[in-house]
């Protein structure tokens, strides 16, 4: 099943391109990453998706709703958990939940007992009665995802939610990321890497408002692997690395000596001719080898190659 | 209108827990006390001052003190209803508690339109009390008026206040500072305060049912109906067009 599916969703403003031809399928209970730099159209996408702007061209469904003028059922069948989410500061944590359970139809008696479910899943039981005015960064971005989650929606869009928190903030944020999962599909719009790395099952990248790609944390690893080799030696390598920069079906190769030794980076254009034929050109060369290895990139590594490649 | 009760409900807690009540009843009955106190003890308060007087100091009526109540509701009063309403929606807008109300399953309409029920409310509360005060005092201390005209005189104040709370709160949905948007209303109330002091096309403005209610209580027999019509028409007209005004905005 298909929790969200764009079809050429298109924003322009003007002459800008925010989000251009958009096609992408998410399927139910993954949490995908939305990844890109600032300006690529994350937040647009996130908009457009929640319904809150109009596309210039294309069609949306999210939780199979079609995406568009006042679809309240489409509203009550998402979350939506804002990068930097807002209360009303005189309501305690409690009454804001209340609130919001009383705006999707809920009965008092689901309120109550739904109010306490997601505080405790994000660890705000205690400070419920509290003033959110009162309350720090972190327990305000937990209390965002805590009203996102009081409908139970299906779909639920996080714009950013780690990015204002600190190292600890953010793991707690991510850890309950990850149990959100068994419930619904996470959209989550981020430019933090190692956040996508850590929870998502697979990822978008977009930049300048087009979608690049879309897979998988490790399919991505092993289609940009190829191009990844490292070796380690005793001696000084630069004779060598001049040998491989004039071998055709060698993208680049570059020395480093940052660790004291030589480390000596190969680009291969060709895997399966490179992983043949390199421990056979090291022999050659009668350097003394200390590591080899087939690196996997990291997500880094991927996004950059992708994003200027374009 | 989705999600108008819960809204309602947020808004009228709202401004208890804000002070709104309070500012706009004090106001009001800052009026309805002062303004009889005032007109019976101006002449005394100059004699007092020990100047020499050069005119004849008036002794006024009970429908020229009501009349002075109305003028200073509808100048004054107009001033804190704009301050009090201006920003009713773009606060919520700039701080993003609009985007996280919006994303559940409320129609644009009952976002806005709460917000005019809830001021309105707190309007006619405030106008009730300080209008009955006022009209108590004047009776002590001045003299017996036309309780009908004057509640007419009210009503055609209290429909002026309503124009202007709608007029403030289509300004409201258009920017995110409320500095703007109060500017911007003020400057469309003054505008037609303008417009209404014109001959011919002012007995179609809304300022015109603020004359309309001193012909009330001071016995002149001129109505303006035109101006009733098109005050209502327009009133209505705003909250029509402010949710959709908001929607277009894309927030």
């Amino acid at each position: 099943m298909t929790a969200i599916s764009a079809r050429n969703l298109s924003k322009y403003y003007g002459p800008i391109k925010a989000l251009d031809k958009l096609n992408l399928e998410v399927p139910e209970n993954v949490v995908f990453g939305f990844l890109g730099p600032n300006g690529a159209g994350k937040t647009t996408t996130v908009k457009l998706l929640t319904g809150f702007t109009h596309p210039t061209s294309g069609e949306a469904w999210v939780a199979g709703e079609k995406v568009g003028d006042g679809n309240l059922n489409l509203k009550a069948k998402t979350g939506f958990a804002p990068d930097v989410p807002a209360f009303y500061d005189w309501m305690s944590g409690q009454d804001f939940l209340k609130y919001i359970g009383e705006l999707h139809h809920l009965s008092p008696t689901e309120i109550k007992s739904r109010s306490a479910e997601v505080l405790e899943l994000v660890e705000l039981e205690k400070a419920a009665k509290r003033r959110v005015g009162g309350y720090s960064r972190g327990m305000r971005q937990r209390l965002g995802i805590a009203q996102a989650l009081i409908n139970r929606p299906k779909v639920l869009f996080m714009d950013e939610p780690t990015s204002a928190l600190d190292p600890i903030g953010r793991k707690e944020i991510l850890e309950l990321i990850l149990r959100l999962r068994q419930n619904a599909t996470v959209f989550m719009s981020t430019h933090i890497l190692s956040d996508v790395e850590r929870v998502c099952d697979s990822v978008g990248i977009v930049d300048k408002g087009r979608l690049l790609t879309v897979s998988t944390v490790a399919a991505l690893q092993k289609q940009y692997a190829r191009s990844v080799f490292e070796m380690e030696f005793t001696e000084n390598a630069a004779g060598f690395v001049e040998t491989l920069k004039k071998i055709g079906w060698l993208a680049d190769a570059a020395m480093d000596m940052s660790n004291g030794k030589p480390l000596v980076h190969v680009r291969a254009l060709e895997i399966e001719r490179a992983r043949k034929e390199l421990p056979r050109l090291i022999s050659e060369s009668g350097l003394t080898l200390e590591r080899y290895e087939l690196r996997l990139p990291s997500l880094e590594d991927i996004f950059m190659e992708i994003v200027k490649n374009g | 209108m989705t999600g108008f009760i819960p809204l309602l409900k947020k808004e009228l807690t709202e401004q208890w827990k804000t002070n709104k009540v309070l500012i706009l009843a004090s106001v009001f009955l800052l009026f309805g006390i002062s303004i009889p106190l005032s007109y019976k003890y101006m002449p005394d308060l100059l004699k007092l001052s020990k100047q020499p007087i050069n005119f004849t100091i008036p002794t006024f009526t009970a429908g020229q003190t009501l009349a002075g109540y109305a003028g200073n509701i509808g100048q004054v009063g107009l001033l804190v209803v704009v301050l009090v309403a201006m920003g009713s929606v773009a606060t919520e807008l700039r701080s993003g508690t609009a985007v996280i109300t919006l994303s559940k399953p409320v129609s644009y309409a009952a976002f806005v339109n709460t917000k005019f029920c809830a001021l309105s409310l707190n309007l006619i509360v405030s106008l009730i009390v300080a209008s009955l005060v006022c009209f108590a005092y004047t009776f002590w201390l001045i003299g017996p008026s036309d309780v009908i005209n004057y509640v007419g005189m009210n009503l055609m104040l209290l429909a002026f206040l309503e124009f202007s709370l709608a007029v403030t709160l289509i300004c409201s949905c258009l920017f995110k500072s409320s500095v703007v948007c109060g500017g911007l209303s003020l400057g469309i109330l003054i505008l037609q305060a303008i417009i209404s002091a014109l001959p011919v096309i002012g007995n179609y403005m809304p300022g015109k049912l603020l004359d309309w209610g001193n012909n009330l209580v001071t016995g002149v027999d001129i109505t303006y109906w035109w101006s009733l019509g098109i005050t209502l028409a327009l009133t209505l007209g705003c909250l029509v067009v402010a949710p959709q005004v908001l929607k277009n905005k894309e927030i």
